[in-house]
């Protein structure tokens, strides 16, 4: 019985932590580039969020497919928030970036807000499921974790594999050098925050395929608060470390529900966040720079 | 030269301000002397609200602003509140509180000290209320809360604070009372909520009254605000096999709890989620998987309360027919507008200040609060009475809607009731297959 349970929440746990890893990359490859920490995370998220929904209601696009119009949104918004702002604020003080974000982030979600409204909206993608002995795994919450494993191996080959990856690498390990050998440094940072708002714009979807009601403009908060966890418990700055450290994340949450329950006299939902907050204060204790973090 | 232009704008604010603190103290006699000399005399008398017309209550409190108009405007057209050989209509004298507890409480104390004011109605939300009530009991005003459920309000031993809303610990109940009804086989009961004072003050409360009638809980758990995947908890409800669930908090999480029960494909006999399925984003997120689902309501449109059904209860009917009352309500808010139940709420506690200060024949606080303690009326929003000694709403029942056939139908209690219940709902397999309530 409780064998059971347990099998079911790591599950669970595994498929949400691996939305998780990606939902956290964005901030990791922005941070690690542009040393720039994006508050407004979480409004990026909800512009995801929202893109799927209004593909799937509007023009009955099924989620997976609107993975390629949340990338295209990311990027063009990336570019346009680099562009206007975070270009100009590359060498101020850290607050100011800090300020610049969230700044954009409350905008973004205003904005929203006025041409989408205030409620509360979802929609139903019913295909059906795997039935396990012990629970029920709906097709849904498998691709969205399959697309996120997609998506991190596809960053991963194209880092190391195509000349621009190699350059963003290059920029992140020596910014003088890379500068020497030729590297247009602006063009990186250009071309790193695009990447990691549409990586956070993608990870909004696959967030819907997970959980597809609760869509409103300001869901991004909570993911915010995660994706800074997450992030730093793989060592801000590293995409992979952000993506492992997601999986962590997740199954704390869901797999420790079931021995918390066994605990008598305690709520152990609301004990799980406790719990993953305990291990990340542990991790930095033993660790100080994060799972996969550098120096 | 600077600092005296800006004494003299100091001096200006002032003055402005000393002056908007004194207009409302020329109003309060307006008599018409035009009137036939030897008719009653009319006067204007005052309940006011602070009401939450910006910040994060703005759509209730609009609402409730409407609900209040409505129902002065329908006692001025019936013949004012009459005491004595006076006539007096009714006026709402409102300020915006902003949503916020301070502006509240400085604003009470505006209404009964500046504006002498001796009637008021609360602010929109417990926690609002909760504020206002202590500053209204210091200054001997008679507050009427619409639109703070809390029972908490009503346990610190306030005279002054009366509630005309169903308070939390009504909310579940008279679902309970109709699966007992309907199915007294149906034993074993479910609780999941969220970790919130609200839901958490409505499900101990309806867990007491299930034990009294006989329910046995099987699973009771609770989820932490911001809860973005149940599966945990529904995973191990779904071992204890429950026949009917109660539970849910907010919007969006009674959204998600129906989702995922659909997702881990629990099927269980009767659902009752708080606020979520009131909502028409409700069914437009979830589709078919809506149909059976139950939620308990203040109010809704189409509730079948009207002078007949009073007359066959043995109870009076005060204030405007449902039809009637809606066209005042869109002859006010615009043809599109839907009235939702804070504007019922709030014109109840209209209709209840004028039908005590009728029966106490006074306007003088203390006698129309104890007019209160046995006046029973039913107006469009249902029953009203309240406890004597707490000031709680006791008469009011919660209507029960639940989805069918893509319609939110009202399925108890039965003095209210548009529609049967459908139980036991459509499995989740069922409903995949486009089974309705209705089909």
């Amino acid at each position: 019985m409780i064998a059971e349970q347990l099998a079911a929440n790591i599950i669970y746990g595994l498929l949400l932590g691996g939305v998780y890893g990606l939902a956290t990359m964005g901030l990791s490859l922005i941070f690690g580039v542009l040393r720039v920490v994006n508050v407004g995370h979480g409004a990026f998220i909800m512009v995801g969020a929202f893109t799927a929904f209004w593909m799937f209601t509007l023009y009955s696009i099924p989620p997976l497919a609107s993975i390629v119009v949340a990338v295209i949104v990311g990027l063009a918004m990336g570019f346009v928030v680099f562009m206007t702002i975070i270009r100009r604020l590359l060498d101020a003080p850290e607050l100011s970036t800090l300020l610049a974000t969230f700044g954009i982030g409350v905008f973004i979600e205003e904005l929203s807000k006025f041409f989408w409204g205030p409620d509360y909206v979802g929609y139903s993608w019913d295909i059906g499921g795997i039935s396990l002995p012990f629970t029920e795994l709906p097709f849904t919450k498998l691709y969205a974790f399959g697309s996120s494993i997609v998506i991190a191996a596809l960053l991963y080959v194209w880092f190391s594999r195509t000349k621009l990856g190699k350059a963003i690498r290059a920029v992140v390990e020596d910014k003088e050098g890379a500068m020497v050998c030729g590297i247009n440094v602006n063009m990186v940072y250009a071309l790193s925050f695009a990447i990691g708002i549409a990586l956070t714009v993608t990870s909004g979807v696959l967030v819907t395929l997970f959980t597809p009601v609760g869509i409103n403009v300001y869901m991004g908060g909570d993911y915010t608060l995660k994706a800074f966890v997450i992030a730093v418990l793989g060592g801000l700055g590293s995409p992979w470390g952000a993506f492992y450290a997601g999986f962590i994340f997740g199954l704390l949450e869901n797999g420790s529900y079931t021995l918390l329950g066994l605990i008598p006299g305690v709520e152990p939902f609301g004990l799980t966040r406790f719990v993953s907050f305990t291990a990340l204060l542990l991790i930095l204790l033993l660790k100080p720079t994060g799972l996969l973090g550098g120096e | 030269m600077r600092k005296k232009v800006f004494v003299l704008v100091l001096v200006g604010f002032v003055l402005f301000f000393a002056g908007c603190a004194q207009q409302p103290e020329e109003k309060p006699t307006t008599t018409t002397p035009a009137a036939t000399p030897t008719g009653p005399k009319e006067e204007t008398l005052y309940f006011g609200a602070p009401i939450s017309l910006s910040g994060k209550f703005a759509k209730e409190g609009q609402m409730s602003l409407w609900g209040m108009q409505v129902a002065a405007q329908w006692i001025n057209e019936n013949g004012g509140i009459k005491v004595g050989n006076k006539v007096y209509k009714v006026e709402i004298k409102y300020y915006d509180d902003e949503s916020k507890k301070e502006s509240v409480q400085s604003l009470i104390e505006r209404l009964a000290t500046v504006d002498k004011v001796k009637f008021i109605l609360a602010p929109y939300s417990s926690g609002l209320t909760m504020a206002a009530a202590p500053i209204a009991e210091k200054y001997g005003v008679l507050m009427n809360s619409h639109g703070g459920a809390s029972d908490y309000i009503f346990e610190q031993g306030y005279y002054y604070v009366v509630q005309t809303l169903s308070p939390a610990s009504k909310y579940q109940t008279g679902f309970l009372d109709m699966v007992k009804t309907l199915d007294p086989d149906a034993k074993r009961l479910a609780l999941v909520y969220e970790d919130k004072e609200f839901s958490r003050a409505v499900h101990q409360a309806a867990k007491e009254y299930a034990e009294k009638l006989g329910f046995e809980i099987v699973y009771e758990k609770t989820y932490p605000a911001g809860t973005t995947d149940l599966s945990p908890i529904l995973n191990e409800l779904k071992a204890a096999n429950p026949d009917v669930l109660i539970g849910g908090g907010h919007f969006a999480d009674g959204q998600l709890l129906a989702q995922q029960l659909a997702e881990l494909n629990i099927n269980i006999k009767a659902i009752s989620i708080l606020v979520a399925p009131s909502l028409p984003a409700f069914y437009e997120a979830l589709g078919t998987k809506a149909e059976g689902i139950s939620a308990p309501a203040q109010w809704e449109t189409g509730v079948k309360y009207s002078p007949e059904v009073a007359e066959k209860l043995g109870v009076e009917w005060y204030g405007p027919t449902q039809e009637e009352f809606i066209k005042m309500f869109k002859d006010l808010a615009g043809e599109d507008a839907e009235p939702s139940y804070h504007v019922a709420e709030a014109a109840a506690a209209v209709l209840s200040y004028a039908k005590a200060i009728e029966k106490a024949q006074s306007t003088d606080v203390d006698r129309v609060r104890e007019a209160m303690n046995d006046l029973e009326f039913m107006c469009v929003y249902g029953m009203w009475s309240i406890d004597p000694e707490t000031g709680k709403q006791v008469g009011h029942d919660m209507v029960i809607i639940q989805w069918q056939n893509e319609e939110k139908k009202i399925v108890w209690p039965e003095s209210a009731a548009n529609a049967k219940p459908c139980y036991p709902m459509p499995t989740w397999d069922e409903k995949a297959e486009g089974k309705t309530c209705g089909s």
